[in-house]
């Protein structure tokens, strides 16, 4: 009970001595340990020896022989380095272009007056209502008439433009007061300057919300990637860790699709577990109130 | 100079069908593949390109990994679509009608003519059970690469200790339905070791109800036109119900409906004592095996009969001739005696290559491994996967249901005639050819 107290610590004071909350406190911590037995079972899964056999593979208690024989199976059938590599830059690279795009469509259906600009935006939302696999074989063929077939920037080309994306800025952009831009126009602010200094500074949580939620969905992209890349060489990491995932006859060997989707996994659990407080917090924060 | 220039020129025309040949560097393929089996494979394919790559300078392949056998074929759609065809794939052999009604596929006939051999002789180096998946109309449009055949695993040991005799395995439903009793223990009301088991997964589920229909007597399909399938008849609805009993009235199968591959481990840990299971497993068993096997023909209610199953190598439609005929030569190459043999003794497919079994490598593993001639002696009984427009849907028709029968959620009547309903449906567009009448 004394993690409990300990955490008990954080409760707003005036909530402290109420049941409500408490539950509600409760309910949160059974919840994550629900959440947390997925990955419990992939560490001990990838330390279990093969010899433990069928019977003991859904077991959560680790073996008692520990052994790093499935990492390293893992680690020879895939280029795992170059894989995180190839990952890294298809998401670092959709995720720069996206903060331009975004930025600027975002501002202009928030601030910018032009015609059919209501009728504009609904066409842009309409976007999120389309399935991803509807456009695998018209973006296929655009990207391959671009000369851009089994490339990387082949695979990052369609996620340019984010619907998603836009309409979060917007609102974003629409929470801002005008009296800020007014007085930076005082100023002699241009257009730029202003969106620069004024907008992009202030909507900063909705950025890194946006973020993450790009950079999320992209890592464990596989079907995309799967059309585009050929060359072993330009294989992100879900198309790597699937060599040894998607066989149908034979047989699963479940230490090492455990250990190989730690590999993948690890770098993005790792930078969560660093900007934790940040993630969270951009959440629940907006500008002024 | 004329002179040289025109006899360049005549080389040029006579070396490709219409295009001067670029003598720059060599022809650059694609060969897509699936990887069917276990994963070290991805590592073995590459070694066997590698070595092509080195014997033939003027080519140079690549094999790309593309998944499961259905994500590959739609890479390939998605590819061809695109007008970035690969020159070859290996592709889930019951997939080559659907391509072939879409107009995916190149027609080889003129490939292999090229080569001054004729479709008889060219079709007569392969197992006959396989050429009804590989011809259409009459016309070759895929090389058999590797093949296998559904087996019935047993393991011996605890068919011993049930005081059964492995060397005499059953031969007839009712014998394994009493195997299948034998083998199950029971701790009270908990199994501790299931008698059977038979995978139900997507890809598999249907290539397990074409083989027990077909045992039954049945069809599944109709190999004329691929616009029909017989879900909803008799034989198919025996070979359901006799599945159903396994689990709900005899209980000797597990409930609910297993993917292969944890079919193959529950037989390999002695959890299941039988399994039936393609003869692609053959080789994953042999290793990981601590007790001794016997593979057996799948037992007959009417008769002994059997779907082939594996991948044949396609040539998408839309190359350009320089890389049809570097496809071809690759082609011509993996299918070769030695080749097939090798990939054959690695995966535990059979060779679909006859010449295969003559080679001194094969003659000889064969005698250390009797086991894998069982799936070879059963293609006497073999005959076509099921083919048909729309396959991965229709045959998805059916696994669905068969799926909620195996999880108790249905009767097998009520079920296949679900089925055949969704499968009508799924096929219509094809049917307008066979019922626009005068």
């Amino acid at each position: 009970m004394t993690l409990l107290d300990r955490l008990w610590k954080d409760a707003p004071l005036a909530t402290r001595n109420e049941i409500t909350p408490k539950l509600g406190f409760v309910l949160t911590v059974l919840l994550a340990l629900v959440w947390l037995i997925p990955f419990l079972w992939m560490g001990v899964a990838t330390l279990r020896p093969p010899s433990d056999g069928f019977n003991l593979m859904a077991e959560l208690m680790p073996s008692l022989k520990p052994t790093l024989d499935n990492v390293r199976d893992a680690w020879e059938i895939g280029d795992f380095p170059r894989y995180t590599l190839n990952t890294t830059i298809i998401c670092a690279g959709i995720l720069m272009v996206q903060f331009v795009t975004i930025t600027l469509a975002g501002f202009a259906f928030a601030r910018l007056e032009f015609a059919g600009k209501t009728l504009i935006f609904y066409l842009f939302l309409m976007q999120l209502m389309l399935v991803p696999v509807l456009l695998i074989v018209p973006n296929l063929t655009l990207v391959a008439q671009l000369g851009l077939y089994d490339t990387l920037t082949g695979v990052m080309m369609p996620f340019f433009a984010s619907a998603f994306g836009t309409f979060l800025m917007r609102q974003a952009f629409e929470a801002i007061p005008t009296e800020l831009e007014d007085a930076a126009l005082i100023d002699g602010a241009g257009l730029f300057q202003r969106i620069r200094h004024i907008y992009v500074p202030l909507s900063m949580p909705s950025f890194s919300a946006f973020a993450i939620i790009s950079v999320t969905s992209h890592w464990n992209d596989f079907l995309w990637p799967l059309m585009v890349i050929n060359s072993p060489d330009k294989r992100p990491l879900t198309v790597g860790l699937s060599v040894f995932t998607a066989t149908a006859e034979g047989t699963q060997a479940w230490g090492t699709i455990a250990a190989g989707t730690l590999m993948v996994i690890a770098p993005l659990l790792v930078t969560f577990l660093i900007f934790q407080k940040r993630f969270i917090s951009s959440f629940v924060t907006s500008g002024i109130k | 100079m004329l002179f040289s220039r025109r006899l360049m020129l005549g080389l040029a025309m006579a070396s490709t069908l219409a295009f001067p040949a670029m003598a720059e560097g060599p022809t650059e393929i694609d060969l897509f593949f699936p990887v069917p089996v276990d994963g070290k494979l991805a590592r073995d394919m590459g070694t066997m390109i590698k070595e092509f790559n080195e014997t033939h300078p003027a080519i140079k392949a690549t094999a790309v990994y593309t998944g499961s056998y259905d994500d590959t074929l739609i890479k390939t759609r998605a590819a061809i679509k695109a007008g970035k065809p690969p020159a070859a794939v290996i592709m889930s052999a019951n997939f080559l009608l659907d391509m072939q009604i879409e107009n995916e596929l190149t027609n080889l006939d003129a490939l292999i003519k090229s080569d001054g051999s004729t479709k008889e002789q060219f079709l007569g180096q392969f197992f006959p059970a396989l050429q009804g998946n590989a011809v259409i109309n009459r016309s070759v449009y895929g090389v058999p690469f590797h093949n296998s055949t559904p087996l019935l695993y047993i393991n011996a040991d605890k068919a011993k200790e049930a005081g059964l005799d492995p060397n005499k395995p059953p031969q007839t439903w009712a014998e394994l339905t009493d195997w299948a009793k034998k083998l199950t223990k029971r701790d009270g009301d908990k199994v501790t070791q299931w008698g059977i088991a038979i995978p139900c997964a997507y890809d598999y589920c249907g290539w397990m109800m074409e083989t027990l229909t077909m045992s039954n007597g049945g069809r599944y399909y109709n190999e004329e036109f691929g616009g029909e399938v017989y879900y909803d008849t008799p034989s198919m609805l025996g070979a359901l119900t006799w599945w159903n009993d396994l689990v709900y009235k005899h209980k000797v199968h597990a409930p609910g409906a297993t993917p292969g591959p944890a079919v193959s481990t529950s037989f390999i840990s002695g959890n299941a004592a039988m399994m039936m299971l393609s003869t692609g497993s053959l080789t994953y068993v042999r290793d990981n095996a601590k007790f001794n096997y016997k593979v057996a023909f799948i037992p007959r209610n009417v008769r002994n009969a059997v779907p082939i199953g594996g991948a044949s190598l396609i040539v998408p439609a839309g190359l350009e001739a320089e890389k049809q005929k570097a496809a071809w030569t690759l082609i011509k190459w993996m299918t070769s005696p030695e080749k097939s043999g090798w990939w054959s003794r690695a995966t535990g497919y059979f060779a679909p290559n006859m010449a295969a079994y003559k080679t001194p490598e094969m003659v000889d593993f064969l005698n250390k491994n009797p086991d894998a001639k069982t799936a070879v002696e059963q293609l006497d009984v073999a005959k076509p996967w099921f083919a048909t427009y729309k396959t991965v849907p229709v045959r998805k028709n059916l696994e669905d249901e068969v799926m909620l029968v195996l999880n108790g959620k249905k009767q097998p009547k009520e079920a296949l005639v679900a089925a055949q309903k969704a499968a009508d449906e799924t096929l219509k567009p094809y049917n307008e050819t066979s019922l626009k009448l005068p």
